[in-house]
């Protein structure tokens, strides 16, 4: 069987498959493991690796897996099609700003026809007491803006988007 | 003794006084905003009251709900928790003019200490030390740019009605002295209602360490051992422990003195905290006194085995203080770190969301303050802070190993937390060694970004999870012991033997 994972943008390659009573991995086609005594609970994976035992804390919700090692915590997306995700992520990513957290959106320094340098605040969102000023992805013009001061805005909306 | 008591907060703090307020048999009124209707504190409350939409500023800093909602509970006091109101002498007065007891100092205490300008000049008359810098809050920036002028650069920007951090910018030279004033008026007036700021010289390499004093209303006066929070975010603390691995016995005893000193001045009553800045050759000033219970109390109660939300109530209800200063004693040492939803692998942004799963830590010296439960959506109007670890141990060395092992089984899934993050702060060898100043979380950046040593590991729970999770579930609830019988069962019938 094989999945595919992102994490922090970038796609690993998972193959398993089972052999007897355990499991042989191979990670990104390099990294091989003999994986035993797999137990698999609602929100906790054990298994054993070269002796050691693991206790890894999951929860999966739709694409995506939240998992939690010796305190710290990994977030996998499910990978169901690279070449178009990574394709329109990148789109997003030179064109708007977007909030990062669900929040208030507190100024909009600039308006629609505006010449910004690559790095000029373009919106600043105010969540948790916290101001986060969003910087220009480029120098552009300023094509379409998305909310008002004062209004409410989610995670991931785009406020700002340039020519 | 109050009959009824209004808690004017949300999330833990509220929910340790309430803890307090139930143990001295007062009845506890809690309130919530719209979007707090399922919040982890109201099941903590006898009575509760909705008392505005979600913004704070329509509900934990509405002064005038929150006093009408004590009136038609016939409330006897509000205890403000930390945040929001409790530093506010405007609230205090409110309370005073109706009658009901603020848990804290009276409004022109609070006036004088609340406002950290006031209350530096008058630490001063008595001689005890302060940084340089402006003498009153101001609006004019020529008056900030003089100052600076004079104290010299660098300068930090503050809130005079601030804490946490809020409101704080350090400015290293004139050209950014605008920029960062506009931004910290308008920090401060979201976070306080008040916009006054002020400047003063930024002390370089310093060490944060603050005093826990109780002084009742008689004049009866003691210090509990100092604080250090030296780790800090954007200013607003993440690490405290005690005893302080930067002060000896001598030092020790001479800055409890001075902060007894200060509270005496502001003719200060209840719980307070004298904040020092300790620099790198051992020298002191007053930075502020934080007229609240702090974040941070649990590891004094930790380390002395003093109740200080309780002593609180005890002192605003016109109780006496019984405790005298050679009874306290550092006993062990106490670390605290604070649970935020908050992504600090990218800058610290906030984190709202549901909790997806969550398994709280337990055991010998470990006490969890928390105001979270699974399923729960923490919401983004408010402060970040999720829960407090707090860990006690009989050394220091000790303590930091309690608090690593600890954080590794506090699980929180769905949204972005410190944990991982507090755990490489606790495991660095300059935080081992007790060499860090407020500046550590700046200079280890590289050093404290996540390795993902074990990202294999969790590619492979990822695919386990994704090929046998929802199978194996299916198993489970058609067949858990509905079929067989259990052990206890196949033994027969049998009687408990006695004697």
């Amino acid at each position: 069987m094989e999945y595919k994972f992102n994490f922090f943008e970038k796609t690993h390659k998972i193959n398993l498959e089972k052999v007897d009573d355990h499991y042989k991995f191979i990670i990104n086609e390099k990294q091989k493991y003999k994986i035993s005594d797999v137990e698999v609970e609602s929100n906790l994976i054990s298994f054993k690796s070269n002796n050691k035992f693991y206790n890894i804390y999951c929860f999966s919700d739709k694409d995506k897996t939240y998992l939690s090692i010796n305190g710290e915590n990994y977030t996998l997306e499910l990978e169901k099609d690279i070449s178009t995700k990574s394709k329109s992520g990148k789109q997003q990513k030179g064109n708007s700003v977007s909030s990062p957290m669900p929040g208030l959106l507190v100024k909009v320094p600039v308006s629609v026809g505006d010449e910004v340098k690559s790095g000029e605040t373009l919106a600043i969102v105010e969540a948790m007491k916290m101001q986060n000023e969003l910087p220009s992805p480029r120098d552009g013009i300023v094509k379409k803006i998305n909310g008002k001061e004062g209004e409410q805005v989610d995670a991931l909306q785009v406020i700002v988007e340039l020519e | 003794m109050f009959k009824k008591v209004l808690i004017a907060n949300r999330g833990e703090i509220a929910i340790r006084v309430a803890k307090a307020c139930k143990e001295l048999e007062i009845s506890t009124v809690g309130i919530y905003s719209t979007i707090d209707k399922k919040s982890l504190h109201l099941r903590f409350m006898d009575e509760i009251v909705w008392i505005g939409d979600s913004p704070a500023i329509s509900s934990y800093l509405n002064i005038d709900a929150i006093i009408k909602a004590a009136k038609q509970t016939k409330c006897d006091a509000i205890h403000p928790g930390y945040g929001f109101l409790a530093e506010n002498e405007l609230f205090a007065k409110a309370c005073e003019d109706d009658g009901i007891t603020f848990v804290g100092p009276n409004s022109n205490t609070l006036n004088l200490v609340a406002d950290k300008v006031a209350s530096r000049n008058t630490v001063k008359k008595v001689g005890v030390p302060i940084i340089p810098g402006m003498h009153m809050t101001s609006t004019d920036i020529s008056l900030f740019k003089k100052a600076a002028q004079d104290v010299g650069y660098p300068v930090m920007i503050k809130a005079s009605m601030g804490g946490g951090g809020k409101g704080m910018r350090v400015v290293h030279n004139e050209k950014d002295l605008g920029k960062s004033i506009a931004i910290s008026q308008r920090e401060a007036l979201s976070s306080f209602g008040d916009d006054s700021i002020y400047l003063e010289k930024y002390i370089e390499q310093p060490r944060h360490i603050e005093f826990q004093v109780l002084r009742d209303k008689y004049g009866n006066c003691i210090h509990l051992f100092e604080r250090e929070c030296s780790i800090q975010r954007r200013h607003q603390k993440i690490i405290e422990e005690t005893p302080s691995p930067a002060l000896n016995d001598k030092l020790r005893i001479e800055m409890g003195e001075v902060a007894k000193k200060v509270i005496e001045a502001s003719d200060y009553t209840t719980a307070g905290t004298v904040e020092f800045l300790l620099d790198k050759n051992k020298k002191f000033y007053f930075l502020e006194v934080n007229a609240r219970i702090q974040v941070e109390h649990p590891i004094t109660e930790m380390v002395t085995g003093i109740d200080l939300v309780r002593q609180q109530i005890l002192i605003a209800a016109g109780e006496k203080l019984t405790i005298k200063q050679d009874q306290i004693k550092q006993n062990g040492h106490a670390i605290e770190t604070r649970i935020y939803a908050e992504d600090p692998d990218n800058n610290f942004v906030p984190s709202p969301g549901k909790i997806l799963y969550l398994s709280e830590p337990q055991g010998p010296g470990i006490r969890v303050d928390s105001g979270i439960y699974q399923d729960w959506n923490v919401p983004p109007h408010y402060d970040p802070i999720l829960s407090k670890l707090i860990i006690w141990a009989e050394n220091r060395d000790l303590c930091i190993k309690r608090t690593k092992e600890t954080l590794k089984n506090y699980v929180i899934l769905g949204i972005k937390t410190n944990i991982g993050y507090l755990k490489r702060i606790i495991k660095s060898p300059s935080f081992c060694r007790g060499n860090y100043d407020t500046h550590f979380i700046d200079e280890h950046e590289e050093k404290l970004l996540p390795k993902q040593e074990k990202l294999d590991f969790a590619l492979i729970a990822g695919a386990l999870n994704k090929s046998l999770g929802i199978s194996i579930r299916r198993k489970e609830y058609g067949s858990q012991y509905s079929q067989k019988t259990t052990p206890w069962q196949e033994i027969g019938k049998w009687e408990v033997c006695g004697q």
